[in-house]
């Protein structure tokens, strides 16, 4: 059966960013210092070829793209349409928690990063999260900087 | 025997009470995270690699591969309980296992998944004893070329035959590639891909990869595509023990199901869920109630968990013999022994002995470990399924975090991990496979020295690849299997008049 073309703008995105990887894997790789090594096929080889094969991947999935989309997709459709806020409570939270996380500590740090997750899943108990998060953090946070040895960075007040 | 010898030399090391503790951790651990949405046995393992340097080698390895095959048995609790397989290995299972519990029958199909993933563990168990001496010296006439070969039949099989597709495959696979070689090349000393950036000139880290990758972009996609699916857990009513009725159907397909899990494990293909769906389908056809089927059939349980259990322990055979790890867990396990100085191989069995046989004689050891903490202790097990999400998830992301972080304290690290996670989530969504990015991460370099190992031998003649038997064979059988079938489907599709 002869389809209708369906083209998935996110499939030729990514087809397009592959394509893009490939290209810029070429350019660095011309950035590799290749002599004064001994061997006859030096460190630009392997990531040559690799470049080489990603163009080749990258275009044949844009060629899918733009005849129908991409093969054997059925079951990848998600249950729920795209849900922006989770996302960006999610993906917020792991970005401040990278900015503050040297400044208030990791157990602080910790428990902010734990109720904005809570809430992305749609959680509105903010007391209540915000309490675990913090005991959880805390937790953590001795286990590996007693028991484990690790170094986290502690919070200003200097004992979490 | 060398088997015999090995075990009696392994048991000594595995029953010394600090290796059973740490056995005990991970099964524990492992079922745990089994049992868990959300994270599994390669983001916790990853997550405890810093264990590596408090704890000996033997202590630390023998707790990862209880955490790797003690997931199997606390994925199939979930399969059975809640309608929703956590990997893909227990897909099979959750096809009668739930259609069980959700007529009452949850404490049967409970038991006879625990005591066929048991009976399966224990038979793969011996044979690994037996067969991987054999393996590992057989791999000792490994040259550079063959070596190359053989990762490169690995890449294929990973990434072209498991999957929906070959290309999406293949695409994963070789972005893994660019990871592996960003840093410093070992062959030439020279730094490659770093962009100037001081914090990538060691390469990245596998933690901060698998982390992101798998709990961070899982975290993402549940929260963004699943968020208001509700999800019941069934209730374990009744006894668990299974009917002598029971019994009798489930020895056949227990002892079955390992057959098929055996050889798709030991070959360097990996992939624990085909074996499982040839289980399910051979059951289905050999049963004398094929109509319960699709209702709570207690073949299509057993089957299918002996299978996945099988396969993941003689996964360990090219793991320890030929350093050929065939799922993203045993990648991690693989850079476990790494972080020692140890570089698994046909080495191992002679330079590692005590070690090699120790964790081969935890198998034993951990598998009767697991089957008491998941026949008596299910119970406590499915409690934590009623952890409510978003603390569930929110707790996993404080997990990964301290994974990124700890390593050395850098924000950088927290911003790789937002970006693998990020990519994570789209590969979920638009259905590229994960594991094939960290196979590629952590097996490319390699395959890049062997490479340059075989060509400088050959002084830059590419036949050798095609002059030595093994190597020979093992690059046809990598082409065939990517020829093969996209030959079949574009010949299908030309016989049937679709566009190819």
């Amino acid at each position: 059966m002869p389809q209708a073309p369906r083209r998935d703008r996110a499939q030729l995105v990514i087809s397009a960013l592959l394509i893009a990887l490939a290209l810029f894997v070429f350019y660095q790789t011309q950035l590799i210092v290749a002599d004064g090594g001994y061997s006859a096929i030096g460190p630009r080889f392997s990531p040559m070829l690799v470049a080489g094969v990603l163009l080749v991947i990258g275009v044949l999935l844009l060629r899918q793209a733009l005849a129908g989309g991409w093969r054997n997709m059925e079951e990848a459709t998600p249950p729920e349409p795209f849900f922006a806020p989770a996302f960006l409570w999610i993906a917020g939270g792991l970005a401040l928690n990278m900015v503050v996380i040297g400044f208030i500590g990791f157990t602080l740090a910790s428990a902010l990063l734990f109720v904005m997750v809570a809430r992305g899943f749609g959680s509105r108990n903010l007391v209540r999260d915000g309490a675990i998060g913090l005991v959880l953090a805390l937790a953590v946070f001795l286990f590996f900087t007693r028991v484990l040895g690790l170094a986290l960075p502690a919070s200003p007040a200097g004992f979490f | 025997m060398e088997a015999v010898q090995g075990l009696i030399e392994g048991f000594g090391v595995a029953l010394t009470w600090t290796n059973l503790m740490w056995a005990f951790v991970g099964c524990a651990l492992g079922t745990a995270v089994g049992v868990l949405p959300g994270v599994g046995p390669a983001v916790t393992i990853a997550l405890l690699l810093p264990l590596t340097t408090k704890l000996d080698a033997t202590s630390a390895l023998i707790m990862f591969c209880g955490v790797y095959y003690g997931a199997m048995y606390g994925g199939s609790t979930t399969s059975i309980l809640l309608n929703s397989p956590g990997e893909s290995a227990s897909i099979a299972t959750t096809l009668e296992g739930n259609q069980m519990a959700k007529r009452g029958r949850a404490g049967p199909a409970l038991a006879t998944a625990a005591i066929g993933s048991f009976v399966a563990g224990t038979i793969a168990t011996i044979l690994v004893s037996l067969f991987a001496p054999y393996v590992a010296e057989w791999g000792l006439q490994f040259g550079p070329a063959d070596k190359f070969a053989l990762i490169l039949l690995a890449f294929t099989t990973i990434s072209a035959v498991l999957g929906t597709s070959a290309l999406r495959g293949f695409a994963a696979l070789f972005l893994g590639l660019v990871i592996g070689f960003i840093g410093l090349d070992a062959t030439s000393g020279q730094i490659r891909f770093a962009m100037g950036i001081e914090e990538l000139y060691d390469g990245i880290d596998v933690v901060v990869v698998a982390v992101g990758l798998f709990a961070v972009g899982e975290t993402l996609y549940v929260a963004c595509h699943h968020q208001t699916l509700a999800e019941s857990v069934e209730r374990i009513k009744g006894s668990i023990w299974m009917t002598r009725e029971d019994w009798k159907r489930s020895i056949g397909p227990w002892l079955r199901g390992t057959a098929f899990g055996v050889p798709f494990g030991a070959m360097p293909a990996g992939g624990a869920e085909i074996p499982t769906f040839l289980s399910y389908a051979t059951e289905k056809k050999l049963s004398k109630h094929p109509e319960e089927f699709g209702t709570g059939a207690i073949e299509g349980v057993a089957g299918p968990e002996a299978a996945n259990n099988a396969s993941v322990t003689t996964a360990l055979i090219p793991l320890l013999t030929l350093g050929l790890p065939t799922s993203a867990t045993a990648a991690i396990i693989l850079t476990g022994f790494q972080q020692y100085g140890i570089q698994p191989g046909p080495l191992l069995f002679t330079t590692q002995s005590a070690l090699v046989w120790g964790l081969i004689a935890s198998l034993y050891i951990g598998n009767v470990m697991l089957l008491i903490l998941n026949l008596p202790l299910v119970g406590m097990w499915a409690k934590l399924l009623s952890i409510p999400r978003p603390l569930l998830y929110a707790g996993i992301m404080i997990f990964a975090t301290i994974g990124a972080y700890g390593m050395r304290n850098s924000w950088f690290d927290l911003f790789l991990l937002l970006v693998f996670g990020l990519l994570g989530y789209a590969m979920r969504r638009w259905d590229f496979p994960v594991a094939p990015v960290l196979i590629g991460m952590i097996l490319g370099p390699r395959a890049d020295t062997e490479l340059r190992r075989a060509l400088q031998i050959s002084q830059s003649d590419f036949s050798v690849f095609f002059t030595r038997p093994i190597s020979c064979t093992l690059i046809v059988l990598s082409v065939l299997l990517v020829v093969v079938p996209a030959f079949l489907r574009w010949r299908k599709a030309r016989r049937f008049g679709t566009p190819a």
